[in-house]
């Protein structure tokens, strides 16, 4: 009896997961991103100059591994040898035993002997321990080709996808965070569901403005020297000024709760977040955004964090659009109205409650916004704006072979990793809407 | 519906005015300073031998005629301890000097004597007028020299804040004087800077930083960028700026031409590419979509969709580069230019319309290729999606029960109805046309809006950046608008009036 039951009892999880399984494009790209994923982990591993392993003038060494700068090797005649990691010619070492990365090249770096374009089938020169110019020897071919400085293609894919992931995964975890927020917010709330006193309501606001002032206002040159300090002092000034704005804030809280008891300013009041947070969409919608975005990139300092910031500053829209959506259906549904009337606090009842069920739209979003914000990413570096010029990225790849069109591996095989990630995260978004569809449930 | 039209248009206000607040914010917080380069553009445009003072008054023209001696904004908050009249105070170096010293010491009125006092000795400075026995002591050049290294120490203490500084500097300075006869005139008036910078210090009141305060100002740069520089609502009496509201954009600060001038010359390609490819993506994508829904899960399908789906992930700038390597390379496939839109000779003016085609063609054909794909398969999709909905329902079942052909079901019947989200499509056109496509343009070099726009963003050239943002926004809305109106044309169901 007890079987039956548990048989008859419909999960929409495991129902939506049976269903994503059954996509076989979305599962396949799930081992594809996998896989991907390895590859930009491991990066510094697979694609890098210093040997993973060398044992030289006796002494044993993990340079790819090492934080030092450099190596000062005391030889067998007494002399002292200081090897720099990043610039020493590895290659050229007369080592006794030595264990190279799979790809023997570091991104963007310069290989004198193979500069201007060189193909993936043309002939490539190497300099061997005896400082004799040699035919390429099989193990240190540029298997992809090289770009205009003889950097290593393959080395710069591998590195790119490093990149490219990063900014998909952390623009979309801001965009994710801001939207869910305000969507659960709006969808929650509504319009007259945010309730507050007029007393507290401007004690809030007159909150803000004091916090903004003594946070962020009087301390105006200590950010600004400590931008220009940068590092670590930076991020501590950062924190103090959050922290004043926190505690003032806190505290006019606190002070509204008491002036909204006095006659007037305890008068009930509704906050429209609903209206609010929807106008604010609805801006974001009307905005040329690759332009605004553009437009950023190109005053900040160019920086990858820049970009992730931005992006995802620029993209929460849409999840937040679905998420309101959903919100308005669950807010009315019976167990929300059970957390309710148990006095549950609001903010307990979306969090534990509202959110976990939520999301499911959401996360289609996110998955086709990661596609888009790696898109946007290369088209950036690929435009040479808000990247810095010596980040090998698949964009600035594509961007090298744009000045030699004989260069056909330099567009070929960025172009197609580009592609390859953006279709993963589209099948997988497509997936995704496919299972989490109420509607096609069988 | 006229009342929801006009609802709707109200609804514009607040968006646009956060959309040009954006602009603006990101405009005045750009680096480099607007006035050098409008003044050095006209240096390098003649008129050669341009002294100081010269370059000052140029300066100052292209000031008042940009608006920029005003202030940013309708309020400031600032400290008590600031004066609302920074903004007056041209030179960023001393600006943030004199912030910096507010900062520090907190009594502005002090620190204003301070400042002035060193106008009057860099004053004094330049009038400094050597007798000729002293020039025979000293010799023009050493004399030529002193006067320099003052200039440059009083420029040095007007942009100065730290107190090691300053103070170091005024005691070299006295001691120069001290020494050099010449110098004895405005000995007087370092004496009288000192004292002011001591004055500073002696009379501190810090506490005034802690105190906010709001400044209002009635006639501002955003005001006068929006508004115009006359009657905010009539316009009458502006001179340089008729206002955003009224057509008038500007200049550019790195042609110095009209922005409304460089957007009429730059959109008609913009246009001409978005409406062509818009036009040749319909039709390309409507029968196919129509096509792969009429017959789903059939081989057409699903091949149509994985083509499609393919062509929608390819990053277009992608697309563009391997179009123009593949036919526009100059080493194996040569058919079609690699760039520009007309032969580097021009067009001879006495050609007619055919010859100006048969010029063009060439150079038009990639650009609208890879216009048109990216176009395409979203359209596609869409299309393929709307039509499989409309097939469900009962009246095409209908439809079929008293039997019409498979081709007059699709072609009329679900057609008209698969129109509707296609529409959406369609309300792109208007913002497109004025932003067209940064990527596609700059690959292809075409003198469109979207080269130019990041031509400006390459070059600050941030009147350019914000009316293209501004305008943008303001055609999306109204594309938007627009759909809508198409929606309720296109089918009786949907109705904007109040009883929904």
């Amino acid at each position: 009896m007890k079987k039956n039951n548990t048989q008859n009892e419909f999960s929409f999880r495991a129902h939506a997961r049976k269903q994503f399984r059954h996509n076989k494009p979305a599962y396949i790209s799930v081992y594809i991103l996998i896989f991907l994923a390895i590859i930009a982990i491991l990066a510094p591993l697979l694609a890098n100059q210093k040997p993973l392993y060398i044992k030289y003038e006796g002494q044993r060494y993990f340079p790819a591994f090492s934080f030092k700068n450099n190596y000062v090797i005391t030889k067998s005649d007494g002399s002292i040898e200081n090897i720099q990691l990043d610039i020493a010619d590895w290659k050229q070492m007369d080592h006794e035993k030595v264990i190279w990365a799979p790809v023997p090249y570091s991104p963007g770096k310069t290989d004198m002997l193979n500069t201007g374009y060189k193909g993936p089938g043309d002939a490539q020169l190497f300099k061997d321990k005896n400082g004799e110019i040699i035919e390429m020897p099989r193990r240190f071919r540029h298997i992809l080709g090289t770009g205009s400085l003889g950097d290593d293609l393959m080395a710069g894919l591998i590195h790119g996808a490093r990149i490219s992931l990063t900014i998909g995964f952390i623009s979309m975890t801001i965009a994710a965070i801001i939207g869910l927020l305000l969507g659960a917010i709006a969808g929650y709330f509504g319009d007259n569901r945010l309730v507050t006193t007029r007393g507290k309501f401007w004690a809030v606001v007159i909150g803000i403005f004091v916090g903004w002032f003594y946070a962020f206002q009087t301390r105006s040159y200590i950010l600004q020297d400590a931008i220009n300090a940068s590092g670590f002092n930076l991020l501590f000034q950062l924190f103090l000024s959050l922290l004043i704005f926190v505690v003032i804030i806190i505290i006019f809280i606190l002070l509204g709760k008491l002036v909204g008891k006095l006659p007037i300013l305890n008068k009930r009041m509704f906050i429209p977040a609903d209206t609010l947070i929807s106008r604010t969409i609805e801006i974001f919608y009307a905005m040329p955004t690759f332009i605004l975005i553009l437009t950023i990139a190109a005053i900040a300092r160019p920086s990858i964090t820049n970009l992730m910031v931005i992006i995802g500053l620029t993209s929460w829209t849409g999840i937040a659009r679905l998420t309101r959506a959903e919100f308005l259906r669950i807010r009315n549904l019976e167990y929300i109205q059970a957390a309710r009337s148990l006095g549950l606090s609001e903010l307990n009842i979306i969090v534990k409650h509202a959110l976990p069920n939520g999301m499911a739209p959401a996360l289609v979003s996110i998955a086709f916004g990661i596609a888009s914000a790696i898109l946007i990413e290369s088209s950036l570096s690929f435009l040479g704006i808000g990247v810095p010029s010596d980040l090998v990225t698949w964009g600035s790849l594509v961007s090298d072979g744009r000045d030699k069109f004989s260069a056909w591996w330099l567009v070929l095989f960025p172009g197609l990793a580009i592609f390859i990630t953006v279709t993963v995260y589209n099948l997988i978004g497509e997936g995704l809407r496919d299972a989490l569809d109420p509607k096609q449930k069988k | 519906m006229g009342k929801y039209i006009l609802k709707r248009i109200l609804f514009f206000i607040p968006t646009l005015i956060v959309i040009s607040l954006l602009a603006f914010i990101i405009s005045i917080n750009a680096p480099g300073d607007p006035l050098s380069r409008m003044v050095s553009a006209t240096e390098t445009s003649g008129e050669m031998g341009m002294n100081q003072t010269n370059t000052q008054n140029e300066e100052n023209r292209w000031r008042t005629k940009l608006g920029l001696d005003l202030p940013v904004f309708y309020f400031s908050l600032t400290t008590r301890a600031a004066p609302d009249t920074l903004y007056k105070i041209y030179d960023e170096n001393e600006k943030s000097a004199l912030k910096r010293l507010i900062i520090e010491h907190g009594n502005w009125p002090h620190i204003a004597a301070w400042h002035s006092a060193l106008k009057n000795l860099d004053k004094a400075i330049t009038g400094i007028s050597p007798d000729s026995t002293e020039i025979n002591i000293f010799g023009r050049n050493a004399i030529a020299d002193t006067i320099n290294k003052l200039k440059i120490n009083v420029n040095n203490l007007s942009s100065g804040y730290s107190d090691n500084l300053i103070k170091a500097i005024l005691h070299e300075m006295k001691q120069n004087a001290a020494q050099l006869p010449f110098l004895e005139d405005i000995k007087e008036d370092i004496e009288k800077a000192e004292l002011n910078y001591l004055a500073i210090l002696q009379n501190e009141s810090k506490y005034l930083n802690y105190i906010p305060s709001i400044n209002f100002y009635k006639y501002n740069q955003y005001h006068r960028w929006i508004f115009g520089d006359g009657n905010w609502l009539t316009g009458r009496g502006s001179k340089d700026c008729a206002g955003l509201i009224r057509g008038d954009f500007g200049y550019s600060y790195e042609t110095k031409l009209k922005v409304s001038d460089i957007i009429g010359e730059r959109m008609k390609w913009s246009l001409f590419f978005t409406i062509i490819s818009i036009f040749l993506a319909y039709l390309i994508s409507l029968p196919i979509g129509l096509k792969a829904a009429a017959k789903k899960n059939s081989l057409f399908d699903r091949t149509s969709s994985v083509v499609l789906f393919v062509l929608y992930s390819m990053p277009t700038f992608w697309v563009a580069t391997l179009l123009l390597m593949g036919f526009a390379n100059t080493e194996s496939l040569s058919i079609f230019p690699a760039s520009g839109i007309q032969p580097v000779t021009g067009i001879p003016e006495d050609a007619d319309f055919l010859e100006v085609i048969r010029l063009r063609l060439p150079y038009l054909i990639l650009p609208t290729i890879a216009y048109t794909y990216s176009q395409l398969a979203f359209l596609s999709r869409i299309t393929r999606v709307s039509a499989l909905e409309v097939i469900s329902q009962d009246y095409i079942r209908t439809a079929r029960a008293k039997g019409l052909s498979d081709g007059k079901v699709l072609y009329k019947h679900v057609f008209r109805n698969t129109l509707l989200p296609i529409i959406t499509v369609f309300s792109n056109v208007f913002p497109l046309a004025i932003s067209g496509s940064v990527i596609l343009e700059t690959i292809f070099t075409i003198p469109g809006m979207g080269q130019q726009i990041f031509h400006a963003i390459q070059t600050n050239d941030y009147p350019v950046i914000i009316d293209v943002f501004t305008l943008t926004g303001v055609l999306t809305l109204v594309g938007y608008l627009f759909a809508d109106i198409l929606y309720a044309i296109a089918d009786p169901r949907i109705s904007y009036s109040n009883n929904q």
